[in-house]
């Protein structure tokens, strides 16, 4: 009889209270300031270095319902959007918690269940009006419309950071005629010719040429500046303006501003901001102050710009980049790098060295590389019998014979370079070295079809299907250099680069010291590729700084002040539901207060995360005093635009998260941010309306002899 | 060498329902089945307690499936629910809390159970009429030309499954789409034989309900086309394209012997003979111009190549449950076999495409004229989508019954606390030869019709969940509902503002009385009413031949349950 039953106590919910227990650890990774965490398991003595929830979840036990749905929500937004998962968890905690109290004040379930999910529905619409498109984002910083007067006050200081970019465009631009006392023409002029500049200069870089940028610890303003050598690249100067672009951004964003002073100057300039800006600040302003992933990302995107401006595909192509983790240099050596940035052994970089620089033929292999691997779905047969009638000496072991069709079809074909999705034989791997032929292995399918579309090679299951069609051209390889040359001691593995001239394929090598970072660096470098890849999708961003989740308390306050009967008017219309809506309007201020507490809280938290708060209480202060000026203000969407816009919420700065450069907005992904608040909630309601536990399976044994028994009723 | 072992003596249990362990269990299991019920109901977390995947459900055929019942009782009951469930989807849990409700009510009367049983099937006769007749005042004639009574009926579906976690705009989303998927499987040309067509559920998890879509044909997930290329397929003169489509795997391993060992000789390949044959139909099918081959199995990738190179789109490891509705909406015969290829098998389709929703790539095979569709249903986590996909199945089951016969029954309680009124009506009208004919008294008549009555009405009550009173007015016996916290002595005129199902609203004085109150239940004078208002928009709708028939399963299942006077168990 393998059933076990648990009833859930109404009152002090087990399910809420687990899920509010779990959440209340990821408290810490809220926000742009993020505290990492050990997480030690006491058996092994092993600990792991954390700083997001899907890590740190990933390393909970979670054997309880709530803690497996928990798991099953965090991984699914991960899965979907690789951003707003500590949102989500926390959320999950802040609202778990807010309604075991509405059940401690006696509000019924399906109040609870009605009211949160249509004030959230409601919320989620009225913060639409904090949504701004991609192209004003773009035009924001070209325009000076937008840099109003409270900012002028800090000119000078910015003044000072400014200075240190058109110094060195005019180190390098000595032709440039125009006198440097006259700032604002001058700055006109530079803008101008840095965009020409780095126009020419970056489509070198669609062939061979190498992005590197030296990217110093944040916080370094002073030597942050210095852009990185390329590897290939001849001359200082064009390595220089390879990454000017994100500089020459960020000067111009300060020359906008001086125009502000200088008025009347350059009314009427206008630039088109794709030109001026492109991708690289939106990047920027969704960076949240992770500067070394976004300098990556802004190299990234400065390369698909320019392919994009040639061939017409898609803007930003996150299929198109891969990451390669290099453990022992130093974290400032990270670089984006085009092409294949992959480990090899050091016999296999000896046949690099043989074939550096020279044209390869290169092949596409869409399995393992080894004699027992068969297709999947290929059944090997388990009753045939194979008999020997004359035995010659000749032949050698039928390994051995595998071994050398191969390498003959490879050497037939004139095979320099063989890119293989699964393992590669052993002895296959010797024989090929010995012919300097390279074969890497553990390819992903997304590089091949990069290697395939630019090689014209097709993928191959089995080298017999090879035909000369199969085969690509144009392919090199050779060892990778860090930006200053440094050879790579890195133990027992070493970087090469594959590529081919025009692949769309970007490597972004991450690099760092410590082992422990290496993940959590992969991570935030990939959560914030997806955060510019969702915000092109919405092809629109919502103010962040914590402005729609102001907007939301604001707009909660309204609903529950304001009487149910505009709703019931339209009921006529409505779904009739008298088992979900019958008691709604009792409990109506109760339950949107339980709702509005999640965002506070999140606001609050991140407020002291980022010490722009020295308490929850002060923080709840601060916020308070927003909402109330918001609501005398009449319009609270009006109110936080105009606060947001001066860079003035929550705290000073702009923003939360103003730590990063002065004057920079901060902007966040609306799907993400809408779909982590939704599935928190759904998440909530869904534990809230369970009330029971039903075991089944061999657990339910040891229930019965357990002493939790007596929770249980067996059926 | 095994021991031989004595055959114990099988376990014999008389009067099963008088044990108290019995009559725990049944309650469990109705209190269980009673928390779940409704657009309130409770939800049920399934999992084995180490940490697997849990269930969240509050639907009867997810329940019952998972849970194991040892008593031959509940296993009787659980048997005949999951059958019903399995012919008509929807009303499983009215079917299982009713049945558990007559047992215990009919089994305190201190009636003998034979004559029990002669009354409820009277009883249960007398509802079936009442159903089935054109005076039937809870159930509403279905009109296929209009969409709104329709939309009621798949809305109703959808809202009484809490865990499906939608919002008012993504009910209205979905309803319209399983419409839609609906009215797709409906052929256009209707022969003497008419046969539904299918919808076929295509998983998106992950993703916001509002992504959900139907479109017309069928989608094959395919990872490895790349989206950069436009498909190029042959086309025939007539501008179709050819499909073959084999249920036999293509991936070239042997055909399998059933026993014994092949002997060869080294240096002969088995593989390559078997690709080679396998190349033989390839080069076949080049020369019969198919343009699109679907295999149900693996295709050897050096086929795929072979075909690829001769413009040939190859589409393998579409799976068993597709077969099928392509092989219908393609008129292609499954080809079993790589040794003979008959032309006649060969089917046509009107489009190819590439589709890509969220992460992933299909196939989109477009037919001529459409009675395959494909629902693509999103959600955000699994277990919300594993409940939505119960819910949407269930609703296209019941368009499909409904179609059959054009019928729907009030929902939100109505028919229950309506017929429980009819028969408390009818009971007292009784001529005293019926009595003769069922060899029992008036007393006990009234007894058992009290009894079934109760049961019904339980089943109303079952719905709410947060306190509140349940009440039924005695003009039309429909259900209404009070909140909590109200004392009962205030007037129900000021309290109640429409009737469960909706149809009635609170504007004329219906006189309210508590459902199941101290004082028994009320009888009216006349027989109910049938509201005689329009069928409006935003009704609550039963599907009328799965409410039916639950009525008739509860009640035989209940009477074969109190029937039950021995269980012989074998304890070997």
């Amino acid at each position: 009889l393998p059933m076990a039953f648990r009833d859930v106590n109404a009152r002090r919910h087990i399910g809420l209270q687990q899920l509010s227990a779990l959440a209340l650890a990821g408290r810490t990774l809220l926000g742009p300031m993020k505290s990492c965490k050990f997480i030690v398991d006491e058996s092994t003595n092993q600990s792991t270095l954390i700083c997001s929830a899907v890590r740190l979840i990933e390393s909970l036990d979670l054997t309880s319902a709530a803690g497996q749905l928990l798991n099953e929500t965090i991984q699914a937004q991960n899965k979907e959007f690789k951003t707003g998962m500590s949102t989500l968890l926390f959320l999950i905690g802040a609202w778990s918690n807010a309604i075991l109290e509405c059940l401690q004040q006696n509000v019924p379930i399906s109040a609870i269940v009605s009211l949160m999910s249509e004030g959230l529905n409601s919320c989620c619409e009225r913060v639409q009006c904090l949504q701004i498109s991609i192209q004003d984002v773009n035009k924001e910083l070209c325009s000076s419309s937008v840099r109003p007067s409270a900012f002028k006050s800090k000119t000078c200081q910015t003044g000072h950071d400014s200075l240190l970019n058109p110094q060195s465009f005019l180190y390098f631009q000595k032709d440039i005629s125009v006198p440097e006392e006259v700032i604002p023409i001058n700055s006109h002029s530079r803008q101008e010719d840095g965009c020409n500049f780095n126009k020419c200069l970056v489509s070198p870089l669609a062939g061979l040429g190498s992005i590197a940028s030296l990217v110093k610890p944040a916080g370094d303003k002073s030597t942050s500046v210095i852009s990185g050598s390329g590897v290939i690249a001849s001359s200082y100067n064009k390595q220089k303006l390879t990454h000017s672009r994100y500089f020459s951004t960020l000067g111009k964003s300060h020359f906008s501003h001086q125009q502000d002073n200088f008025q009347g100057y350059l009314s009427g300039q206008s630039a088109d901001p794709r030109e001026c800006y492109g991708l690289g600040h939106l990047a920027m302003t969704l960076s949240h102050g992770n500067q070394a992933s976004m300098k990556l990302l802004q190299s990234i995107v400065a390369y698909q710009q320019e392919r994009a401006e040639c061939s017409g595909s898609s803007q930003f192509n996150i299929a198109e980049v891969v990451t390669c983790c290099l453990l022992g240099l130093p974290e400032s050596y990270s670089c984006v790098s085009p092409g294949l940035v992959t480990l090899v052994s050091p016999e296999q970089a000896t046949v690099i060295k043989y074939i550096e620089n020279k044209p390869l033929r290169i092949l596409l292999v869409d399995g393992d590389l080894t004699e027992q691997y068969r297709h999947l779905g290929f059944n090997r047969p388990c009753n045939v019998r194979t008999i020997l009638e004359h035995p010659s000496l000749q032949e050698g072991r039928a390994g051995d014979l595998w071994l050398s069709r191969m390498l003959d079809i490879l050497i037939n074909f004139e095979v320099n370079l063989v890119l293989v999705k699964g393992n590669v034989c052993e002895n296959l791997m010797e024989r090929c070295i010995a012919n300097s032929i390279l074969v890497i292995g553990s390819v992903t399918r997304d590089v091949l079809c990069a290697f395939g579309e630019v090689t014209s090679a097709q993928p191959v299951t089995y080298l017999t299907q090879l035909n000369s069609s199969c085969v690509g051209n144009g392919a090199q390889v050779d060892l990778w250099k860090a930006c200053d040359g440094r050879a790579m001691d890195l133990g027992e593995l070493v970087p090469a680069r594959v590529k081919v001239r025009g692949i769309p394929l970007l490597t972004a090598v991450l690099t760092t010291t410590v082992a422990s970072k290496m993940q959590l660096i992969e991570d935030q470098f990939w959560t914030l590729v997806y955060r510019l890849h969702h915000a092109l999708n919405d092809e629109k961003v919502f103010l962040g700084g914590g402005a729609v989740e102001l907007l939301c308390l604001s707009h909660i306050r309204m609903l529950a002040e304001q009487p149910l009967q505009p709703a019931n008017k339209n009921a006529v219309k409505e779904f009739h539901n008298p088992w979900l809506a019958a008691s709604a309007t009792e409990y109506k201020s109760v339950v949107l207060q339980a709702l509005a507490s999640g965002w506070k809280q999140y606001l609050s938290v991140v407020m002291c995360n980022t010490a722009k708060a020295a308490s929850e209480l002060e923080a709840c202060t601060s916020i308070d005093h927003h909402l109330k000026k918001a609501a005398g203000c009449g319009s609270p969407s009006a109110y936080i635009l105009k606060e947001f816009r001066r860079g003035d919420l929550l705290g000073g700065g702009s923003g939360l998260f103003a730590d990063h450069g002065e004057g920079l907005k901060v902007y966040d992904n609306v799907t993400a941010k809408t779909e982590a608040w939704r599935r928190a909630l759904d998440l909530v309601l869904l534990v809230l309306q369970t009330d029971a536990e039903i075991i089944t399976g061999p657990k339910r044994n040891q229930l019965l002899n357990s002493h939790m028994s007596s929770e249980f009723t067996f059926l | 060498m095994s021991r031989l072992e004595a055959k114990k003596p099988p376990l014999f249990i008389s009067e099963p329902l008088a044990k108290d362990t019995v009559s725990q269990s049944l309650s469990l299991l109705s209190g269980i089945l009673k928390s779940c019920y409704g657009p309130a109901g409770r939800l049920k977390q399934l999992h084995n307690g180490m940490g697997g995947y849990v269930c969240t459900t509050s639907q009867s055929s997810a329940i019952l499936s998972r849970l194991s019942v040892s008593h031959p009782v509940l296993s009787v009951l659980t048997a005949s629910v999951q059958n019903h469930i399995s012919r008509f989807s929807d009303c499983g849990l009215f079917t299982a809390i009713l049945c558990c409700s007559l047992i215990e009510n009919f089994k305190s009367l201190n009636v003998a159970s034979c004559t029990v049983i002669k009354i409820s099937k009277h009883l249960l006769s007398l509802c079936m009429d009442y159903l089935k007749s054109e005076v039937c005042g809870c159930r509403v004639s279905v009109d296929f030309s209009s969409l709104e009574t329709l939309l009621c009926l798949v809305r109703s579906v959808l809202t009484s499954k809490p865990a499906c976690m939608l919002n008012k705009p993504e009910v209205d989303h979905l309803t319209m789409l399983i419409l839609k998927a609906f009215m797709f499987t409906v052929p256009c040309h209707v022969e003497t034989n008419a046969v539904l067509g299918k919808c076929v559920i295509v998983p998106v998890k992950g993703r916001r309900v509002v992504d959900s879509t139907v479109l017309p044909g069928l989608l094959i997930e395919t990872p490895e086309i790349q989206l950069a290329k436009p498909l190029a397929v042959k086309r025939t003169c007539s501008n179709m394209i050819k499909i073959a489509l084999f249920c036999v795997s293509m991936s070239g391993d042997l055909f399998n012997p059933e026993e014994g060992t092949i002997t060869v000789h080294h240096g002969i390949s088995l593989e390559m003979s078997e690709l080679n044959q396998l190349l033989n139909v390839g080069k076949q099918l080049i020369n019969d111009e198919v343009g699109l081959v679907v295999c149900q199995k693996v295709i050897h990738p050096s086929l795929k190549q072979y075909l690829k190179e001769n413009h040939v789109v190859a589409v393998d490891r579409a799976g068993l449950s597709l077969m099928e509705p392509l092989s219908r909406m393609t008129g292609s015969k499954p080809i079993a076999s790589i040794h003979s290829l008959s032309p006649c098998c060969y089917g046509s389709l009107k489009d190819v495409r590439i589709e890509s929703f969220a992460s992933k790539h299909f196939v989109h095979l477009i037919p001529p004229d459409t009675v395959v569709c494909s629902l693509i249903l999103c959600n955000r986590n699994e277990t919300a989508w594993d409940e939505l996909k119960r819910a949407c199945e269930t609703a296209e089951h019941v368009l499909q019954l409904t179609m059959k016969e054009p019928l729907a029954l009030l929902g939100g309680g109505c028919t229950e606390t309506h017929l429980a009124s009819y028969i408390r009506h009818k009971s007292c009208s009784l001529s005293s030869s019926s009595f003769k004919d069922m060899d029992c008294s008036r007393t006990q008549y009234q007894l058992v019709a009290d009894g079934f009555c109760r049961s019904l009405e339980s089943v109303a009550c079952s719905l709410n969940h947060d306190g509140g009173e349940i009440l039924t007015d005695m003009v039309y016996g429909h259900c209404w509902f009070v909140p909590s916290g109200f004392p009962s002595v205030s007037n129900w005129s000021d309290l109640v503002s429409k009737c469960g199902c909706g149809i009635n609203g609170n504007t004329e004085n219906l006189n309210w009385r508590l459902l199941q109150g101290q004082f028994g239940s009320p009888i009216i004078q006349g027989c109910p009413k049938d509201p005689s208002v329009k069928v409006s928009d935003f009704l609550t709708l039963d599907c009328f031949a799965a409410k039916c028939s639950g009525l008739q399963v509860a009640l035989e299942t209940a009477n074969l349950i109190l029937d039950l006077s021995y269980v012989i168990e074998d304890q070997n």
